[in-house]
């Protein structure tokens, strides 16, 4: 044991043998890797009851299209066989629910038996984009941890590991200690997490309001008629009538999305999503004395490093879109020198949830645990930024198209530069723009029919790299909290609290070589993972050979089963 | 008299088992920086290596190799790595010398531990050993300073290629058990005389002027190959 540790020794899977688990949120990136690793590593846990929106099918079928489609699952697949039906059925149950609804949307009978089940509760649920709907980020990260909060209170033993985000932080620089600040925002105005819900579902009320008035319908209505003549359709009451509902509802969803920016930036957060996320934590902490529970915060989750296998990744991270501006001829990424983009492997992540949630079974978790690289393994913003352009430059050297990638663009440098440089993409976007502008509409109507085409090709081409980089720019900025304007360090020592017997279970955030990391399993993961999904290709669909089917096991004989490993 | 203790040869990598030098290197690696005006000022300034060799390569190489590698200065120790194995993949891989290579191999045959010294910096030299060499056991280079993942445009001593060459043999032999006495040298700079005078079987590798001359009066074999 070494000198920080409190507490003895303990064996994550002594702790999780036959605990009964509730999964929520588990379709998301970290989710999904850590109920693959709790199956593969842990073959003697409980049941595993994993919450699942149906979204137009069967929670079970759901959870088989997860489970068979997903490579996160590749590696279970290949160990487990012609055996992974019966294994996953043994651990597993899909429960149909919602956490938006109160009681998590469980039937009734369902949320009875388990009630006197469950030991551990572990809720991923989020809504990840920065700047949604706020009435949408409200359901999900407030009221969503909040029911589930009230589900694992109404069980006879359950905790709660309710995951959170190390940018609840908000707009501040410097060292952000493992602890929740229940009544105080980040720029320092005192506030009460109960009456700041108030507050926020006032928000949501009076945006909904406002976009029922009658001023903004007389609005609507007027535009509706003058697009309508515009394109040359009759303006009968229906066709307007229907146009106008479209467009309210897309005016509040708009409306929804800058008002909950806003009241975030008032308080100093960046953006709802850290807003809604804090807001969470604030309500979950007040209640530590009621329920036994636990706040785990990852900072930017990216590719495995080892489980399932190195490079796994999925979806819209955070460094994905800097890593693929800087394969382009653009080359000045909008981040401050010597500022840490505090990545952290998903696979570390789920060790490190392993050890608080057991922690948290024994009674000996703390309050918040942090998971993030900054204050073991620092790596600046400026050093990711060089080593995605070497990368760029050793894949590009072998699998360019042309001699002009192969040579001119692997050399092509990108870098850290501050956001108002003058070749910022903004400027960049504007310029293709008016020439985009002119190609379409300035040139001469008598020009030969060859220039004509020409023109048109390239009217087109600089079309589509204008919303290309309008939809950069909008990532660039909604990053740039993280990237260039604020210096944060989060302390992620709690874990060290434990002292954990397995080696495969340990937290070695230290030893990760970035530079091996980044070239050799995150940019290889990104580009096979993630860019095809940013250039709306087609994602890759794991085919087992043993497709994954739920088969009816007595939970009885599953809960006795599960001793037999696999 | 018959002695327990191990036999060594010793290969000076330039010039024995690679065609390329430093100065080649240094540049290369300036023209790969970031930025056109960093690109063009660390060229210069590697290629400004070439004359203090010229001029001064026959008698100590020290401050040819100190200038060459002034165009790592805050180049990051990232880059150093990537480039570098880039440099030996397209690069020094092309550049190394058959007969340099059948030289291990009969070393290793007869039992000597193979030990590479090389003015080439460790990023540059290590992946050429391991993949495209072999059969070496040791590995002596020069090493830059890095402080704060960058380089300073600093050779940490002992700088190998200078007359430290002979005296850091004498130290290697005594802290491995080397015979030097039965051990062989292979290197082809006069700077390098230190080295083979330290050694029973010095052999002379394509020699510049000097050694051929210091060479001729000692009565060292000489071997001339090219690529």
């Amino acid at each position: 044991m070494n000198a920080q540790t409190q507490g003895s020794q303990f064996s994550i899977r002594e702790t999780f043998a036959g605990r009964h688990i509730m999964l929520v949120g588990g379709s998301g990136f970290v989710g999904k890797v850590w109920l693959a690793m709790v199956l593969q590593r842990i073959p003697d846990v409980g049941r595993i009851y994993v919450l699942l929106r149906g979204k137009g099918r069967s929670a079970d079928e759901r959870f088989e299209k997860m489970v068979n489609e997903g490579y996160v699952f590749r590696t279970l697949h290949e160990t487990l066989g012609d055996k992974t039906s019966e294994y996953i059925s043994r651990r597993v149950e899909v429960i149909g629910g919602d956490v938006s609804l109160p009681d998590l949307g469980i039937d009734p009978e369902t949320a009875r038996r388990l009630h006197g089940k469950l030991d551990l509760v572990v809720n991923f649920a989020g809504l990840v984009d920065f700047n949604p709907d706020l009435r949408l980020a409200a359901g999900t990260n407030v009221d969503g941890g909040v029911h589930v909060a009230n589900f694992a209170q109404s069980c006879d033993h359950a905790r709660l590991v309710h995951i959170s985000t190390c940018y609840v932080a908000g707009m501040r620089d410097g060292f952000v200690r493992e602890q929740v600040e229940p009544n105080r925002s980040p720029n320092g105005t005192e506030i009460s997490a109960h009456e700041e819900y108030e507050n926020m579902r006032r928000i949501i009320e009076r945006t909904e309001a406002e976009n029922e008035s009658a001023e903004t319908e007389a609005h609507l209505h007027k535009d509706v008629i003058a697009r309508l003549s515009e394109r040359g359709y009759e303006a009968n009451e229906r066709r307007i009538r229907d146009m106008v509902g479209r467009l309210k509802r897309k005016r509040l969803r708009e409306m929804m999305s800058l008002a909950g920016t806003e009241r975030a930036k008032e308080l100093g957060w960046p953006n709802t999503y850290t807003y809604t996320k804090a807001l969470a934590e604030m309500l979950l902490s007040e209640r530590a004395d009621e329920l036994p529970l636990t706040i785990f915060r990852p900072a930017i989750v990216e590719s495995a490093i080892e489980y399932p296998f190195p490079g796994w990744n999925e979806g819209f991270n955070t460094s994905g879109p800097l890593v693929y501006l800087a394969q382009t001829w653009f080359r000045h990424v909008p981040a401050k020198a010597g500022n840490p983009l505090d990545v952290i492997p998903v696979d570390e992540v789920c060790k490190a949830l392993l050890i608080a949630s057991a922690a948290l079974l024994r009674g000996e978790h703390a309050p918040v645990y942090q998971c993030g690289s900054s204050d073991r393994n620092f790596l600046p913003i400026d050093r990711l930024t060089e080593l995605s352009a070497l990368g760029h430059r050793r894949h590009l050297r072998d699998h360019g198209e042309g001699a002009i990638e192969q040579l001119v663009l692997s050399r092509w440098d990108a870098r850290a530069e501050e956001p108002e440089h003058i070749l910022k993409i903004g400027n960049i976007r504007r310029v293709i723009k008016q020439v985009n502008r002119y190609l379409t509409h300035g040139l001469p109507e008598k020009l030969p029919s060859e220039v004509r085409d020409a023109a048109d090709d390239l009217a087109k081409t600089t079309g589509s790299a204008n919303r290309k980089l309008r939809q950069i720019e909008e990532v660039l900025d909604l990053f740039q909290p993280f990237t260039h304007d604020n210096f944060l360090v989060f302390e992620c020592r709690a874990v060290d609290r434990h002292d954990v017997a397995e080696p495969e279970f340990h937290f070695r955030v230290e030893d990760i070589d970035w530079r091996r990391y980044w070239l050799d399993v995150h940019m290889p993961g990104l580009r096979r993972w993630c860019f095809p999904q940013y250039e709306n290709k087609d994602k890759e669909i794991y085919e087992p050979a043993h497709p994954f089917r739920m088969i009816d096991v007595p939970e009885e004989t599953a809960a006795a089963a599960n001793d037999t490993g696999t | 008299m018959m002695t327990d203790k191990q036999t060594a040869a010793f290969f000076r990598a330039e010039g024995v088992l690679v065609s390329q030098g430093v100065v080649h290197a240094a540049a290369w690696m300036a023209a790969q920086r970031a930025g056109m005006r960093e690109r063009a000022f660390r060229f210069g300034q590697a290629l400004l290596s070439a004359p203090v060799f010229g001029v001064l390569g026959q008698t100590d190489r020290t401050l040819g190799n100190r200038v060459a590698h002034l165009a790592y200065r805050d180049m990051t120790d990232d880059r150093i790595h990537v480039l570098a194995e880039e440099y030996v993949e397209d690069i020094l891989a092309e550049k190394i010398l058959d007969s340099g290579l059948e030289l291990i191999r009969k070393a290793r045959k007869d039992g000597h531990r193979v030990v590479v010294m090389s003015e080439g910096i460790e990023p540059i030299m290590r992946p050429l050993v391991d993949h495209h060499i072999r059969g070496v056991d040791d590995l002596v280079c020069n090493r830059l300073e890095i402080k704060d993942l960058k380089a300073t445009g600093r050779l940490l001593d002992p700088v190998i290629g200078g007359y430290e060459g002979g005296r850091w043999l004498t130290s290697y032999a005594a802290e491995h058990g080397i015979d030097l006495e039965g051990s062989i040298a292979y290197a082809g700079h006069a700077p390098d005389l230190l080295l083979l005078s330290a050694v029973g079987k010095p052999c002379v590798v394509n020699p510049d002027f000097t050694l051929r001359k210091a060479a001729k009066e000692a009565d060292w074999p000489v071997m001339d190959y090219t690529a």
